[in-house]
């Protein structure tokens, strides 16, 4: 009965044998590991048998390899190939054998291995995404009669200026939303608002070709800003110097001296409307971006163009300079819209993708919040630092308008970075607020 | 070659000239390197076949060399710049790789960044060209943002200054404009005269608002900066989905087509957008038609028995009136016949029979009472009654007669008819055909005369009737004696006269009574002579005198009154 009960050997030893194998793996033994000798032998064999044609790239495609396709330096080809211990033995003892000269990297590019550019794209560096809270519609000011198409918060944070298609340029409290004052003057729609830090002046552009300076203390049109040949579509203050910066459907920026009204620029060189112009204060001081999908960064100082950006295939609307970081975003229509750019030299650091639509504004704040409104009314923010979305909105045009007018023109964060402004076709202002928990 | 100038006698002088040139012009000449010149080895003159002059060395100081046929640029004369050629040089970097954005470069300010390589379309992570620190992204320090706004501070004022200066009116000439005084000593003394002269010399006062004299002209702008490298991929084709997306039916009007296509009927029906929307019809209008028509209704309910209930109050009434009227002629007669009224179920049994024969029983009745003029009243009735049936029955029989017979009446009327007269013999219609044409017209001598001449105007130069026609017979002008009928007037003398007078033409003999009162006048003598009436012979004086009376003239009372006063009289008359 108990020999009949027994199981049989085979299976037990079987078993027996990998948990000896499995317990006394973890501390090796000269007796237990295989020969490292006849080891190499296989692995030579095997790699002269299997992979001889392999070892390196045709020529063709090394050619093609040598100069472009992102690689690694040397030293994180470790880091890549990062895995068991076993393998990382088995590269190394590949290493030893491949006798394949490693091509030295160029100014350009080098490493020239199609395994690993492929490899790398799929280990890049990864930064995690910080965490934002998301974003809530809190306030929906109604009272203009025409398309909202500019917004300017106040530097005191007390209140902010829109400008509208109705020609208006209306003062509203930031913290309760009630109408403080209505400025009338321009005839055509207000395209460009700024509150000066340093000055109790108000600055503004339209499509009426004109660019005034409004005194705050008495309310009244003080300056013009007489030269541009077309309606002027953007306007930026510089925010150290006395220096404003407009720019409009006749394809050029011009920098005016404040004071004197004279213009000291004419920043020419788009071949199209200049949609937005952004200024900060160390160079490029001026960015444009124009209809002719080409992002320009200028020196001030001598009125010409610096760099040229034609990464974008379609016309850019928006720009939006991030407070502390030394980097700036651009975004247009289509795919791939939005991208990051580096200062001051302007290189190419990200897309955000995601938002497929033209895109109408663009604003971040210094927490790294990064908002894009598009003309069909969809919202992203983004964060700003790896370009993930964490929210996506869609624009609620107020009850009686038409479906199409669900469309962002402007938008702007407060001083505190808390609230969002943005202006819409729906003729309303809309605050948007971080949901704090 | 060497053991030929090993033959030959050693040279007695030694000729100043490199080695070079012995190379290209004597190549015989057996390579000596004693002495090593730096000058330019030109070959001698009439040796110059096949030499090129191409550097500026080989002129030495001096001109062309008109033997050699060839371009010659002394001094770098008339040479073309050469630097303005579109080929660039090929570059290469450190490493040995091929510089191929030189082209982009080339043009460009040098320290314009251009980005024109793959790595520029890389994101910043993933290039390898980079250290960490190339990927931070620090804003500049206070300092550098200190530096880099007073060095565009300063260049932009520069600017401004300069603006405003322009701006402003620079040299404001003085009023007086500024004086000099120069002694001026001529340098010809000619001995006479002035020796010294003072002059005054000042500037002329300038119209500051003066227009420039002088044209500015505008210098054309410089070529712009040749394009930066595009780095995004070509625009994609649209795909025959997308074309068709976007394709935009032409305009069709159905009231205009200029050209005159020719369009087929779907799309002409399709134009005018009708298929397009779907007709939605508010449901009140159906409400409100179907209100109407409740209304509609209901006020001609209402109207139909408002009617009806008039209709019944009418008859109620005229019931009512006829009642009444009933039994007032029922008082009446009994008050003339001076009964009493009686009781009134009897009453009214007589007054119905009483109304059973109203009419007729009328004379029956009152027959005992009637009195003669009664009776001659109704007889004058009934004969009017008859006269006016006759008349109505003629007026009745004339309406009813046919359009021929009633011309005939008419004709009868106006006396034109004279079918009777023909039945009478008194008038003869005219008979044969010939008759109908007038015979007058006929064998007119102007007419049978040649119509010849135009310029004869002989159209009325012959009597109208004349000749044998029967107007001649009609119309015989009897007075003119002076026309030539000397039958006139019995030929005009007094027997004659006479004669004419007394010719009883008819043959009605001697007249025996003549006019009444004829007899009493006195054989006249002569002719008539008639005298002035000075009379009233209109009663005009008369008339005239009346009215000043101021009598009324339509107050006569011989003018009878009333028709029927009249008829009555001529009835009287009648009996």
């Amino acid at each position: 009965m108990s020999a009949a009960a027994l199981p049989p050997l085979e299976p037990l030893f079987n078993i027996n044998g990998k948990r000896t194998r499995s317990v006394f793996a973890s501390c090796p033994d000269a007796g237990f590991k295989d020969e490292e000798k006849s080891a190499r032998l296989r692995l030579a064999v095997k790699i002269h048998d299997e992979y001889r044609d392999f070892k390196e790239l045709p020529s063709a495609l090394l050619s093609q390899q040598a100069h472009v396709g992102p690689s690694r330096p040397k030293e994180q080809r470790k880091l890549i190939t990062a895995g068991a211990s076993a393998d990382a033995e088995t590269s190394r003892m590949i290493a030893k054998i491949d006798n394949t000269p490693v091509s030295q990297p160029s100014t350009f590019m080098s490493s020239s291995k199609l395994s690993q550019a492929l490899t790398l794209h799929k280990t890049t560096r990864t930064v995690k995404p910080t965490y934002h809270p998301p974003w809530k519609l809190a306030r929906v000011i109604s009272g203009h009669l025409g398309w909202v198409r500019s917004v300017a918060v106040e530097p005191g944070n007390k209140w902010f200026a829109t400008g509208a298609g109705d020609r208006v340029i209306k003062i509203w409290d930031l913290a309760s939303g009630e109408l403080k004052l209505s400025l009338t003057g321009h005839i055509s729609t207000v395209r460009g608002l700024a509150v000066s830090p340093r000055h109790p002046y108000l600055f503004s552009c339209g499509e009426d070709k004109m660019v005034k300076c409004w005194d705050l203390e008495a309310n009244k049109v003080i300056r013009h800003y007489h030269g541009h040949l077309s309606g002027v579509y953007s306007l930026s203050l510089h925010p150290t110097l006395d220096v404003l910066v407009t720019a409009g459907r006749d394809a050029s920026a011009r920098v005016w001296d404040m004071r004197t009204k004279a213009q000291i620029h004419v920043l020419s060189g788009h071949t199209g409307t200049v949609a937005d112009v952004k200024c900060q204060e160390s160079d490029p001081q001026v960015i444009t971006g124009s209809m002719d999908s080409t992002v320009r960064l200028w020196d001030l100082a001598a009125g010409k163009t610096m760099v040229t950006l034609t990464h974008h295939k379609k016309s850019i609307r928006s720009l939006a300079i991030h407070p502390t970081e030394y980097s700036f975003a651009s975004g247009s229509a289509g795919g791939n819209n939005i991208k990051k750019w580096k200062c001051p030299e302007g290189t190419f650091v990200f897309n955000f993708s995601g938002h497929n639509a033209i895109i109408n504004t663009l604003s971040v704040n210094a927490e790294g919040v990064f908002f894009s409104g598009g003309d069909n009314g969809t919202l992203t923010l983004w964060d700003y630092n790896t370009g993930t979305p964490f929210q996506n909105m869609d624009d609620i045009p107020q009850p009686g308008s038409l479906e199409a007018e669900a469309g962002v023109f402007c938008s702007t964060f407060d001083m505190t970075g808390t609230r969002l402004i943005t202006g819409g076709a729906d003729k309303t202002i809309k605050v948007y607020a971080e949901q704090s928990q | 070659m060497a053991a030929l100038a090993a033959l030959l006698p050693k040279p007695v002088y030694e000729t100043v000239i490199s080695d070079d040139e012995e190379d290209i012009v004597r190549p015989s000449a057996p390579a000596q390197q004693q002495i090593i010149s730096t000058r330019i080895p030109v070959p001698p003159y009439g040796q110059r076949r096949g030499w090129k002059p191409t550097r500026p060395e080989d002129y030495g100081d001096g001109g062309a060399y008109p033997e050699c046929h060839v371009a010659q640029y002394p001094l770098e004369m008339g040479r073309k710049k050469a630097s303005s050629g579109n080929t660039l040089a090929l570059q290469v970097d450190s490493e040995g790789n091929i510089r191929y954005d030189a082209i982009a470069h080339q043009g460009q300010r040098p320290d314009k960044l251009i980005q024109s390589q793959f790595k520029d379309l890389v994101p910043l992570l993933h290039r390898k060209d980079l250290e960490d620190s190339d990927r931070l992204m620090e804003r500049p320090s206070e300092e550098e943002v200190q530096a880099t706004a007073d060095k565009t501070r300063a260049a932009l004022e520069k600017l401004v200054n300069g603006k405003i200066k322009a701006a402003q009116p620079k040299n404001v000439p003085d009023s007086q404009g500024k004086t000099s005084f120069i002694r001026y000593t001529p340098g010809q003394q000619n001995g006479d005269g002035l020796k010294q002269r003072i002059i005054k010399m000042s500037e002329i006062v300038e119209d500051p608002l003066e227009p420039p004299r002088f044209k500015h002209k505008k210098i054309p702008r410089g070529p712009p900066s040749p394009p930066p490298p595009v780095l995004r991929s070509p625009p994609r084709k649209a795909t025959a989905a997308e074309q068709k997306e976007w394709m935009i039916p032409p305009c069709i009007s159905n009231w205009k087509n200029n050209k005159g296509f020719t369009i087929p009927l779907d799309k002409r029906l399709a134009a005018d957008g009708r298929g397009l929307q779907d007709v939605h019809i508010n449901d009140n209008f159906a409400k409100f038609s179907e209100a109407l028509f409740v209304a509609d209704r209901h006020a001609r309910e209402e109207v139909r028995q408002r009617s009806l209930m008039q209709q019944k109050l009418m008859q109620k009434e005229k019931a009512s009136k006829e009642e009444n009227l009933r039994m007032l002629a029922q008082r009446a007669r009994e008050e003339r016949g001076g009964v009493a009224p009686k009781p009134t179920a009897q009453g009214q049994a007589a007054m119905k029979a009483s109304l059973a024969n109203y009419g007729s029983d009328s004379d029956s009745d009152s027959d005992s009472n009637d009195s003669a003029e009664d009776e001659d009243a109704r007889r004058i009735r009934d004969e009017m009654r008859q006269e006016k049936r006759r008349e109505r029955e003629r007026e009745m029989r004339m309406n009813n007669m046919g359009a021929e017979q009633r011309a005939k009446q008419l004709a009868r009327q106006q006396n034109r008819d004279i079918s009777e007269k023909v039945a009478l013999g008194l008038a003869k219609p005219t008979l044969s055909k010939e008759s109908m044409l007038d015979s007058r017209l006929f064998n007119q001598e102007s007419l049978s005369g040649s119509f010849a001449d135009d310029d004869t105007y002989n159209l009325y130069d012959k009597p109208l009737f004349h000749g044998s026609t029967a107007a001649a017979a009609i119309y015989k002008a009897r007075g003119n004696i002076s026309e030539g009928n000397d039958d006139s007037f019995g030929g005009g003398t007094d027997e004659g006269i006479g004669k004419a007078l007394d010719n009883d033409r008819f043959g009605l003999g001697q007249v025996r009574v003549g006019f009444e009162g004829a007899n009493e006048q006195e054989v006249r003598e002569g002719p008539v002579q008639f005298e002035k009436d000075t009379g009233d012979v209109f009663g005009l004086n008369q008339f005239l005198d009346e009215a000043k009376t101021g009598k009324k003239r339509g107050l006569d009372t011989v003018a009878g009154g009333s028709r029927k006063r009249q008829q009555l009289e001529k009835v009287s008359e009648r009996e």
